[in-house]
């Protein structure tokens, strides 16, 4: 078991990590979703003791806490973290690495072969890092971090660099590792891999953790959904304003626009999308609050301005209440299908 | 501890700086063996002619004075009283000489070399080799006294031992003997600048790969004594590319043998101004064995220097230069005889020169007595438990990070 008790950190007088109290349990899979410099490098980095926190602690195993020198080693026995790939010796070859991680752990050597098996090492593992690809280096250190084989491993950017084949081979592992009854944190811009093998997501805000399964709690009260529409341009918008007045419509980074129908009546949802097919805007969806709609509304909101008013988990818990509330807005759909 | 003094070690010897400074040794030292070791010319040499030509101008003078007493007045008759027993010495040296009587030849010349220094100590009328008079050297007389005792207690130490004799052995050319003269001279700093280079990035050298090993699961005090030991042991391989310099001397002027005798200047009793001690014979062995013991020493005390400024500064340059001042440091206050007046043998940075302290010359040039081998291994043990206890005290600062 991990804890961190209100941790915080501050860099220069800027709060990075803020009152951080959270407790991990064995076979869990924790995501950290934020934006780069926004301190998830900086939580692991205070789990590990690279970064003394200004107040707050981390207790491994209900006892554990780096209190000596002495302590710190007995941690970094059961917690590693995944080692940065422009941090290899370029000189050794792959599984000198790897051998150089096990026996600093003292773990099994069976374990080196099966995960160059496993990561489908084998061609190139016993050449010197210094000719390896991105990808080949980033499976390296993963490869490294497995064959430590710790209770607790912290991954950060896991999946950088990657093919989708790798980062589906690495989730199978991760999921395997998380069946062993290990905590495993991890860092990811990959949202959708993310979203699939996470038991806990935490988002980032204003130094604060935040748990994306703490916000959807409560939700399938209210009548409220969300149209993700692609292409949505300022003129439609403000058609689609007065056409629909008091609407908020957020346009992502990403070209798609996000059309807050809360407060739609089943009726006025259907005219939504006859509007939106008589617009030619035929690519939009009902669809499940993804990770990457939350990621979009908790980060890009404040950029855009859309919503003041609002303050983050307000926004999110908006969000998710969108996955009970589908089924109403299938309704509708069906509704202007026969229409 | 074993995984990470393995992986240390491995880091070590696939450095490619310490592989350029194992190659550049490796070249020096051929390179010595085949160009500088053949024109070695030592001042004391093995020379028929140049014996029997002093004693070829003796006889005459003296056949000469016998001839014609009155030819010659006032000093010259003091060549009367001192000529006839020299040139005895110089014609039995001949003789054996001839005959290929090594041993004899060493008797009788180490008697010759007591005769000789006696004689122009005590008269001052008389010098030694011309070899020590060198321009600019001011101490020729004192090095010339020293030579001459030295060869007088080795030659007897020859004529008495059962060590195979031959010419480069009374002309100290064989290999153990070329390691001697070299241990008396700038190979000691050689091997010291060569410790410093190798331990310089033995710390720093990890912050190139912070994510890769600040998490290995052991202590910094530990990392630093592990890192401390192979810096040592790489320290000391340096004797491998020396080693291959000293076969090939060997092959072309014999090995020697550990039994050879080595004269060591010796302070008897307590030492005064004006008095000079005198020399005692070790054996080869037990002088490289000193040598080593110093050495290992002065390893331990500038890797501990590194590793602490490593640990205080974090700068490869400024490592450098602590391990420079260290070397050097003994320039800014040698005199010549200041040994008398100040404790010099306390300064750790005494010890650099292992060859001259071994063999007491350092006593000799500073008027000392204290500098011995006892003395510099209580010293310099005492100097690198102190730097080994900061490091220890340092690494143990829970702020302390050593990447």
């Amino acid at each position: 078991m991990l804890e961190l008790r209100n941790i915080n950190v501050q860099f220069s007088g800027r709060t990075i990590l803020k009152d951080v109290n959270e407790t991990f349990h064995r076979g869990e899979i924790i995501g950290l979703v934020a934006p780069n410099g926004t301190g998830k490098s900086t939580l692991m980095n205070v789990i590990m003791n690279y970064v003394k926190p200004n107040s707050g602690k981390v207790v491994v195993n209900e006892k554990l806490q780096y209190k000596t020198k002495k302590d710190e080693v007995k941690i970094h026995e059961v917690i590693s973290m995944m080692p940065d790939q422009s941090d290899l010796y370029n000189h050794l070859s792959g599984i000198e690495h790897l051998k150089v991680y096990c026996s600093m752990w003292n773990s099994d050597t069976d374990l080196i072969d099966k995960t160059i098996k496993e990561l489908g090492m084998e061609s190139y593992v016993k050449k010197r890092t210094g000719t390896y690809s991105l990808g080949m280096r980033q499976r390296l250190c993963f490869a490294m971090q497995i064959v430590s084989n710790t209770p607790i491993m912290l991954m950060d950017e896991v999946m950088n660099g990657l093919d989708p084949n790798n980062v589906n081979i690495i989730s199978n592992i991760l999921l395997k590792k998380r069946e062993e009854g290990k905590i495993i944190i991890i860092a990811s811009h990959l949202l959708d891999n993310l979203e699939q093998i996470s038991d806990r997501i935490f988002l980032f805000k204003d130094g604060a953790l935040v748990n994306s399964a703490v916000v959807s709690n409560g939700i399938g009260k209210s009548e409220i959904s969300t149209v993700r529409v692609k292409g949505l341009s300022d003129i439609a918008k403000e058609i689609l304003i007065n056409q629909f007045p008091g609407t908020n419509v957020l346009p992502l980074s990403n070209g798609v626009s996000l059309i807050d129908v809360s407060s739609f009546s089943v009726e006025e949802l259907s005219q939504l999308v006859v509007f939106l097919h008589d617009n030619k805007f035929t690519d939009f969806n009902f669809g499940n609050v993804s990770l990457g709609d939350l990621y979009t509304m908790f980060y890009i909101k404040d950029n855009t301005e859309i919503n003041t008013s609002a303050n983050a988990a307000g926004l999110a818990e908006e969000y998710i209440r969108l996955k009970q509330e589908l089924e109403i807005v299938k309704r509708a759909m069906t509704i202007v299908a026969r229409k | 501890m074993k995984p990470y003094f393995k992986f240390e070690l491995s880091q070590f010897i696939t450095n490619k700086k310490n592989i350029a400074i194992y190659v550049i040794l490796l070249f020096l030292a051929c390179f010595y063996a085949l160009n500088i070791a053949p024109s070695y010319k030592p001042i004391e040499r093995v020379d028929a002619k140049e014996i029997e030509a002093r004693y070829t101008s003796r006889e005459s003078f003296i056949q000469n004075y016998l001839n014609d007493p009155n030819r010659f007045q006032g000093m010259a008759s003091g060549g009367l009283f001192i000529f006839p027993r020299w040139n005895e010495l110089d014609k039995k040296r001949l003789e054996s000489l001839n005959e290929g009587n090594l041993k004899k030849y060493a008797s009788v010349t180490s008697k010759w070399y007591t005769f000789s220094n006696d004689l122009i100590t005590s008269t001052g009328q008389y010098y030694y080799s011309p070899g020590y008079y060198t321009h600019g050297n001011l101490y020729a007389s004192d090095d010339g006294n020293y030579g001459y005792s030295y060869s007088a207690s080795r030659y007897a130490g020859y004529g008495e031992g059962k060590s195979k004799l031959s010419i480069n052995v009374f002309e100290e050319r064989t290999a153990l003997q070329t390691l001697q003269r070299l241990l008396e001279s700038y190979l000691p700093m050689i091997l010291i600048i060569c410790c410093v280079f190798l331990s310089v990035d033995i710390v720093l050298k990890d912050r190139l790969y912070p994510s890769l090993l600040k998490g290995f699961p052991i202590s910094d005090w530990k990392k630093l004594l592990i890192k401390g030991a192979v810096a040592l042991i790489g320290s000391v391989g340096i004797i491998i590319p020396i080693s291959i310099g000293l076969i090939m001397i060997g092959i072309r002027y014999g090995f020697g043998d550990f039994g050879l005798p080595v004269a060591i200047y010796t302070f008897v009793g307590e030492p005064t101004y004006f008095k000079k001690g005198e020399f005692l014979n070790t054996s080869m062995g037990m002088y490289l064995l000193q040598n080593f013991i110093i050495l290992i020493l002065l390893f331990a005390l500038i890797i501990s220097l590194v590793l602490l400024a490593s640990m205080i500064i974090r700068n490869e340059f400024a490592n450098l230069l602590v391990g420079a001042m260290f070397i050097f440091n003994e320039i800014f206050y040698f005199k010549r005889g200041i040994g008398f007046f100040e404790e010099v043998e306390n300064y750790p940075t005494n010890y650099v020169q292992v060859g001259q302290i071994i063999s007491g010359y350092r006593n000799y040039i500073y008027n000392s007595s204290a500098l011995t081998f006892d003395k510099g291994v209580y010293v310099l043990g005492i100097s690198t438990g102190i730097l080994i206890l900061l490091i220890f005290v340092i690494s143990k600062f829970k702020r302390y990070k050593l990447v």
